[in-house]
């Protein structure tokens, strides 16, 4: 595949609802300010692709169709992808092939979700209707009519590996100290919904249940309106661009993707209960395809919808054990940014998780969620001269759609 | 299973607009809506599933080349062995849980009012090499769903609701341990035949320091119960509601009534009460005056509740700490 570059970033502010946008100008704000920060026109742009999670969020089917003038895209391709949680990754990763096969040298992918403007007249707020448009998720003949949630289906992972790995993610205060160290992350990020909260991990241990024994209020990511775009281009058209911004490429080294089976169960191609196989196996193909192993990476942005969950993937992944994932805390595996400041790098053997604050203290705009961890990655690789980074999402019930993306700045101390 | 309508009276907005405040200053409107469909949805290939449920039996669906067994069956076709079809085959009616269950207790707006419930994942074809696991409801006769009782391994006991319908809340599972010997060869074995109304209370253990922690309970929820008559947030939070509340602990009982917004506390358990809640730490009530949560030590397993109904009322009790500090200084 010919070689592909990220040369351009750009969101929203993220909040809890935008009164002040429809998903029609969260999606050119986004367009807006990626173009600009590659000072590149929306004539030079080849194709779009858009990431949107759901339709009945944005409140049409085919929303994408609405986004096409307005984001100056007229004439042009362009690809809507939906793929859950994992909607922003599989919309980079379709983008990123179409500059590799070399019908397109400059894409934009922009991503976003209008999620709150659901509301519930029972309960006359957003969020049990919110939860029920992602309960939707499930099949109507077997899983919704159970009464799941995405909480759920996210927890009876965790709870699956805490049968096989007891007393790993079980330990509530090692969880209230991550979430310490992502909200001071958080509070770093100029666009992050929660960028002027402060949580201490003993309001953590004190917040309410949404499920025990290993989801706390405090502990779960939000709901966000917001975009964000990302601009891939060939090597050439990358030249070019950093040539006029003066800003170096990151180029994308590898990416993997697996989805397991939706059919939980023993066995053949069954999913499993007690492992996220899908973040496994897509960091794995993402590593081959760099030639990269987890410990070269100093910096990564994954999808943390729980705190519980973000240490199994990190696990999946190979930067800590399975069955030990706590040594995120107890060996300081997780770098701590305050001994970072803004331009420092982790030391060996540690890792910056989620400088962005991530989906808990960051932002949560489903469809572009990914777009938003990439922009991130990118940004701190740039300012802390860190050269490899991965970048992971994952959705769908029961965490079965996964991807990985590693990317490069070749200007990164090693 | 009642049927009645899809959507009750609750869901609908009056047409218009409204103006609403942002981030941002300026004016802005929103707009009710609504955006669905009613679906007359076929249950096509699955209707044999279905239909078999509504005759009381579990159907699954084998590979006569790989001898996987699909519960329930997704398809008539092995996805593994080139789609060849697949034969039915009559499951037992009883099970093993595949993993630790999650209780749900903040159910999304459809399922509003049957929280507490737990639902997880029962391996039922346990003799086949590979199997998928059924997406099942679980319940207990032993009060509300909580920690400990539906845990990896435990045997389970296929339930069918005596009305069904063909649908997938026509079954759902009790752990075998609940259910009297006689009844546990039983196929089908009806709803009806099990008690789920009248849960029997848990024993506690009597101790002098469940005494003494009592006293330090009652005092301070009746320091809590004095401030409530100062405090209208907290007054309003009672507003209108009337429950006798027995409680039964390791160092003895007593009674919380809620009556034209007032709290009181006695120190004995009442001979008439609307529920008797359980709990052998009397503890958990001094938490929970001290801003804790009568919720999570439900959802934590401290504190026994007999019903759904009784579980409705937590919510409220746990609001009145934080509004009586917010008025009485
Ligand atoms: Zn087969």
């Amino acid at each position: 595949m010919n070689r592909v570059a990220i040369v351009g970033a750009g969101i929203t502010d993220c909040r809890g609802r935008w009164v002040e946008a429809t998903y029609w100008d969260l999606f050119q704000q986004a367009t807006r300010r990626t173009l600009a920060d590659a000072q590149v026109k929306a004539a030079e742009v080849d194709s779009v692709v858009y990431g949107i999670y759901n339709d009945i969020f944005e409140h049409q089917a085919i929303p994408e169709s609405a986004l096409t003038g307005i984001l100056g895209m007229a004439e042009k391709p362009g690809t809507r992808v939906t793929s859950g949680g994992a909607t922003g990754f599989y919309a980079m990763r379709t983008a990123i092939m179409e500059v590799a096969s070399g019908l397109s040298d400059l894409v934009l992918c922009v991503g976003g979700e209008k999620a709150t403007d659901c509301y519930d007249p029972q309960s006359k707020t957003a969020t049990p209707m919110v939860i029920d448009t992602i309960a939707k998720s499930w099949d109507p003949f077997f899983e919704y009519p159970l009464g799941a949630t995405a909480s759920d289906s996210y927890m009876q992972m965790c709870m699956g590996y805490d049968d096989r790995y007891p007393g790993d993610i079980g330990d509530g205060l090692v969880r209230a100290k991550i979430i310490e160290m992502l909200c001071r992350q958080g509070n770093k990020n100029p666009f992050g919904q929660r960028r002027d909260e402060t949580v201490t991990a003993e309001q953590v241990l004190a917040s309410r249940w949404i499920i025990a024994p290993f989801l706390r209020l405090l502990e779960a990511c939000m709901y966000t309106e917001g975009a964000a775009g990302i601009l891939f281009a060939s090597e050439k058209k990358a030249r070019e661009i950093s040539e006029r911004t003066g800003v170096p490429p990151i180029w994308v080294k590898g990416v993997g993707a697996a989805n397991e089976s939706y059919q939980v169960g023993r066995g053949g191609s069954h999913k499993p209960l007690h492992s996220i196989v899908s973040d496994r196996v897509a960091a794995e193909r993402a590593y081959a395809m760099a030639g990269v192993r987890p410990s070269d990476i100093p910096l990564v942005e994954l999808h943390d919808a729980f705190v519980a969950q973000l240490m199994v993937t990190l696990g999946e992944m190979g930067f800590v054990p399975l069955g030990k994932t706590r040594k995120l805390v107890d060996d300081g595996v997780m770098a701590d940014i305050r001994q970072l400041g803004d331009a420092g790098r982790p030391a060996k053997g540690q890792v910056l998780i989620n400088p962005s604050g991530g989906l808990i203290f960051g932002g949560h705009f489903v469809g572009g969620s990914n777009m938003f961890s990439m922009w991130s990655a990118r940004r701190e690789m740039l300012r802390r001269e860190i050269p490899l980074a991965l970048i992971h999402g994952t959705g769908a019930i029961n965490a079965v759609f996964g991807g990985a993306i590693v990317v490069e700045f070749e200007g990164g101390v090693r | 299973m009642k049927q009645g309508n899809i959507l009750g009276e609750v869901w609908n907005l009056p047409r218009g607009t409204s103006e609403i405040a942002g981030k941002d200053p300026g004016r802005y409107l929103q707009f009710n809506s609504h955006m669905v469909t009613f679906y007359q949805q076929t249950y096509g290939e699955l209707s044999r599933f279905f239909l078999a449920l509504r005759e009381g039996k579990l159907l699954g669906a084998r590979c006569r080349k790989c001898k996987q067994v699909l519960v329930p069956a997704s398809t008539w076709h092995c996805p593994t062995c080139d789609f060849v079809e697949m034969e039915e085959v009559d499951l037992p009616h009883r099970g093993v849980l595949a993993a630790t269950a999650p209780i749900t207790i903040f159910p999304s707006a459809s399922f509003i009012g049957e929280a507490p419930f737990a639902r997880g994942y029962v391996d039922v074809a346990t003799d086949a090499r590979i199997a998928s696991f059924l997406p099942s409801r679980l319940r207990t006769t032993t009060g509300l769903p909580r920690p400990g009782i539906f845990v990896k391994g435990v045997e389970l006991k296929l339930v069918f609701e005596d009305d069904r319908i063909g649908a997938i809340r026509d079954i759902f599972w009790v752990p075998m341990s609940e259910v009297p010997a006689r009844l546990r060869q039983k196929k089908p074995l009806l709803a009806s035949a099990l008690n789920f109304k009248n849960p029997p209370a848990p024993k506690v253990r009597k101790s002098r320091e469940a005494a003494a922690a009592l006293g330090e309970a009652l005092a301070a929820m009746r320091a809590l119960a004095g401030k409530v008559t100062k405090s209208p947030r907290a007054q309003k939070d009672l507003g209108g509601r009337k429950h006798v509340l027995g409680v039964t602990t390791g160092g003895g009982g007593f009674t919380l009534k809620i009556e034209k917004g007032a709290l009181r506390v006695a120190a004995d358990l009442a001979k008439k009460t609307d529920f008797v809640l359980v709990a052998e730490d009397p503890a958990v009530f001094s938490r929970w005056v001290a801003d804790g949560s009568l919720t999570d030590a439900a959802v934590e397993g401290k504190l026994w509740l007999p019903s759904r109904e009784a579980f409705g009322v937590l919510p409220i009790l746990d609001r009145l700490p934080r509004s009586v500090r917010r008025d009485v200084k």
